[in-house]
Parts: structure tokens; C-alpha cells; sequence
């Protein structure tokens, strides 16, 4: 029987629950306790799990551990900008190991940089067509930080990856990571004079279609997009949505055009009205429709998710997991049809993720 | 030998040593000295940049650097240095 482990990345600390039906969850591991965690990964191939520990005050850093988070060690050669970049290390974002290139696992961090390992973790070297990129003087961060945040490689094409910054938008990369230009045409830049600019858009969180490698799905600071044709341009998706400003998005990979996202009031940053909501579409943006059994409802519900608290599993029927900046986990083990609350009372939630373990 | 008295966060660096003694004429090479003898502190200390982490405070002989001469405070044997981190704690 298959166990679903949920890695829960908190202000303080990672979780670690389990589940063997999806229905009954135990919260098994607190561990980097008391550490800033953006985000974590288990890696499948090595069960080598990583996470971020940033930390304001001696210098963020790359952690992984062996035994399931008991223990943890620093890579023998971590990420840190070489002098002369004249950059230094604020955060961590995002950890993607690769699905198919042996040993390979990529990090994306604040100042805008991406970076990788070809020894399961072990050495790091930082991605130098994106550092010296011509525009990239130009770039602006969001109130996160200039952050790189989202690493999708694509699956049928190896010299092809796009990225997303915030706020800089979203960027392709067709020679393996040599050269990137922007791919933003048709997303929208309200906080800007020009509404399309080439880039400085704040793109929030980039997923990819399964099945179609040229389909992207974007949740942004200006609207939820989809393109066709691997970012040469895109198609507002926004549609039935009750506003367009959120920071998840997530997507069935056995129903590639189900969607999940959760929209929030842009200056509250929490839910509209008095529900609790996440939005699904089964029609690639088409329509949307509201998800809320099970969810909570009353005057004071406020809740907010942040870009990395949604996740979907790749069960059929799907889970879906929905992390809060109040410390709630909700997960639904049936497309979001219903929820429950799976935990409560930790600190904010920066990141869910799951993992099937056989 | 200057004397230098570690916070409690990067004990792991110095094997839970709290007081370590190095070599140094300045709080530069007094921190370049802790790099030799207990890996990865110069980075817990001074941003890849080269300067002082914003939220690292260090004092020579109980006066900040940062109001002497920075990371190029003259140090002499004997003195004592000790590293904090700031009070930042709001977040």
C-alpha cells in the first residue's frame, strides 16, 4: 500500500505528516525547528530530502538529510554568490529535483539566480547565462524579494526550461540554460506605466501541462494566464474568478486541464467575504468553480496562501493540499470535491508538498 | 592570540566550542583565521559581498567595530572579541 507523506515548510520548522489512505494524517516529524523554511523536497530517486533554512541573521543555506529529517548536513560546496557578482544570498525559494537527469536537483533563490547540482546536492554552481543576462539591471523585486521561485523543466525537451521571478516575469531558457529571453507578452503589469511591458511583470507561480509541453499555467500579481505555444504569448484565464490576485496555482496530472488556485483580496491578502475558497476549473481556465466543503466560513476567516502553499498530488482522483499563512493544512482526497482540516496551530505556511512513497 | 567568544547559533561550526583563541591583527583576519580553523564561518559572518552580515554585531573589547574602523579595527594580542546576532526580532 502507498503512504502520502505532506512536507510542510513553516516559518518555523518543517512538518512532516503522513497518511496512508489520504483520509487519517498524523503529523510524525517537527524538525528544523525554529529555522525560516520557504521550501523542502524529498527527492524519490535518492529519498534524499532537502530544505531551505533562511536565516536572517547568519546567511541562508541549502540543508539535506538521509534519514527522513532526523538529521541534517550542509553540501560540501553550498550556494554562495562568488565576490565578484557582487551579490549576496538572501533566500531560497524553490528546490526541483529532476525527474529525468540523473543526480540533477535545482534551486532557484533571491537575488534572481538559479542554481545546480549534478551530485544529488553535493556541489552547487550557479546558472551563468541568467546572471549576465543584459536586462537584468533593470530587473525590480516584489515585496518577497527579487526571487526566483519557480523552475519548471520541460519534460520533452532538455535544453528547454522556463523560470519565474518576481518581479520580472516569466523567462525561457531553449539552449539549456546559455541564453533566456523574456516570455511575457499579453500578461499584465498594473503597478507599471506601460501595461505590457517585455518583462517586470509579477509572476507568482509557473506550473506545466503533463501531456502537452508547450501549455504553461501561470497564477500571477495580475491575473491567471495560460499559454499555448511555451510562453510566446498568453491567454487571460481569469474568467468567473471573483479577483485575479493570488499566488498558487496547481494542476491534476491525470486531468491536465484541472486546475486548482486560490485568489485572494490583493491588500488583505485573504480569502473574499467570509468563506474560505479554493477555486478549481476543469476547463483549463475556462470557467471556475467555487470549492468549499469543508472549508471554513465565519466572520473572522482570513486566510491566505502563499505561492508554494498548494499542492496537488499524483494520485487519480487527486489530492490537493491547500497550506495557510495561519497555520492551518486542509487536504481534499477527491479533486477538492471535499476537505478537511489536516492540521492546525503551526506556524505560517510557506510550502506544501506531497510525495507518493510505495 | 586574540580570544574570541562564539554565539550560541554557530557552536556547530567550533564543536560546541563557546571561546576560541586565532591569530589576527584585524577583525578581517580574526575572521579569516575562524574561516581556516572552523569552516563555514565566514560565511555565517560576512555576506559573500565581503561585508558584515546587517544583522551581525561584532564588538572588540565591548565596542561595536561598526563604530571603530568596520572590519578593519586594529586588534591586538590579547583582546577580546565578541560576536552576536542584532536584536531583530519582529518577524
Amino acid at each position: 500500500m502507498s503512504r502520502t507523506m505532506l512536507l510542510a515548510s513553516t516559518k518555523r520548522g518543517l512538518f512532516l505528516l503522513s497518511s496512508e489512505d489520504r483520509k487519517e494524517w498524523q503529523i510524525d516529524r517537527h524538525t528544523m525547528q525554529g529555522k525560516v523554511v520557504y521550501n523542502a523536497a524529498l527527492d524519490p530517486r535518492t529519498g534524499r530530502m532537502f530544505a531551505t533554512d533562511n536565516n536572517v541573521f547568519f546567511g541562508s543555506k541549502l540543508l539535506y538529510s538521509d534519514d527522513m529529517g532526523e538529521t541534517w548536513q550542509e553540501p560540501a560546496r553550498g550556494i554562495e554568490f562568488p565576490e565578484a557578482s557582487g551579490l549576496a544570498l538572501q533566500n531560497l525559494w524553490i528546490i526541483e529535483p529532476s525527474e529525468d537527469e540523473p543526480g540533477r536537483v535545482y534551486v532557484g533563490v533571491d537575488p534572481a539566480s538559479l542554481w545546480v547540482s549534478d551530485d544529488n546536492g553535493e556541489n552547487w554552481s550557479m546558472n551563468e547565462g541568467l546572471q549576465s543576462h543584459p536586462t537584468r539591471e533593470r530587473w525590480n523585486p516584489g515585496n518577497g524579494g527579487l526571487c526566483l521561485h519557480s523552475i519548471v523543466r520541460d519534460h520533452s525537451d532538455k535544453d528547454r526550461m522556463w523560470i519565474g521571478i518576481s518581479a520580472v516575469g516569466c523567462m525561457r531558457t531553449e539552449d539549456g540554460g546559455k541564453t533566456w529571453t523574456h516570455a511575457n507578452k499579453n500578461t499584465r503589469q498594473d503597478f507599471g506605466p506601460e501595461l505590457y511591458p517585455e518583462y517586470g511583470q509579477c509572476i507568482h507561480r509557473l506550473v506545466q501541462h503533463p501531456d502537452k509541453p508547450d501549455v504553461l499555467y501561470q497564477q500571477n500579481h495580475c491575473g491567471v494566464y495560460m499559454s499555448e505555444n511555451g510562453g510566446d504569448d498568453w491567454i487571460d484565464i481569469r474568467n468567473n474568478l471573483p479577483g485575479d490576485f493570488g499566488f498558487p496555482i496547481a494542476l491534476d496530472r491525470h486531468h491536465p486541464e484541472t486546475l486548482y488556485t486560490v485568489v485572494v483580496e490583493p491588500w488583505g491578502r485573504h480569502n473574499y467575504g467570509d468563506q474560505f475558497t479554493v477555486y478549481r476549473s476543469q476547463d483549463a481556465g475556462g470557467s471556475w468553480e467555487s470549492l468549499s466543503d469543508g472549508l471554513p466560513n465565519g466572520t473572522g476567516v482570513k486566510l491566505g496562501v502563499l505561492r508554494h502553499g498548494m499542492w496537488a498530488d499524483t494520485a487519480d482522483p487527486c489530492g490537493v493540499y491547500v497550506g495557510t499563512n495561519t497555520g492551518q493544512i486542509f487536504a481534499s482526497d477527491d479533486r477538492g470535491d471535499s476537505w478537511q482540516m489536516i492540521a492546525d496551530f503551526l506556524p505560517p505556511v510557506n510550502a506544501v508538498r506531497a510525495v507518493t512513497l510505495d | 592570540m586574540v580570544r574570541v567568544h562564539i554565539p550560541s547559533q554557530l557552536l556547530q561550526r567550533t564543536g560546541r566550542r563557546r571561546v576560541v583563541d586565532v591569530e589576527g591583527g584585524t577583525i578581517r583576519s580574526v575572521i579569516e583565521a575562524l574561516e581556516r580553523d572552523y569552516p563555514g564561518l565566514l560565511f555565517n559572518i560576512c555576506r559573500e559581498t565581503g561585508d558584515l552580515r546587517p544583522f551581525v554585531n561584532v564588538f572588540l573589547e565591548g565596542e561595536d567595530v561598526r563604530y571603530l574602523a568596520g572590519l578593519e579595527t586594529t586588534v591586538s594580542s590579547g583582546d577580546t572579541v565578541h560576536i552576536f546576532h542584532s536584536v531583530a526580532g519582529g518577524s
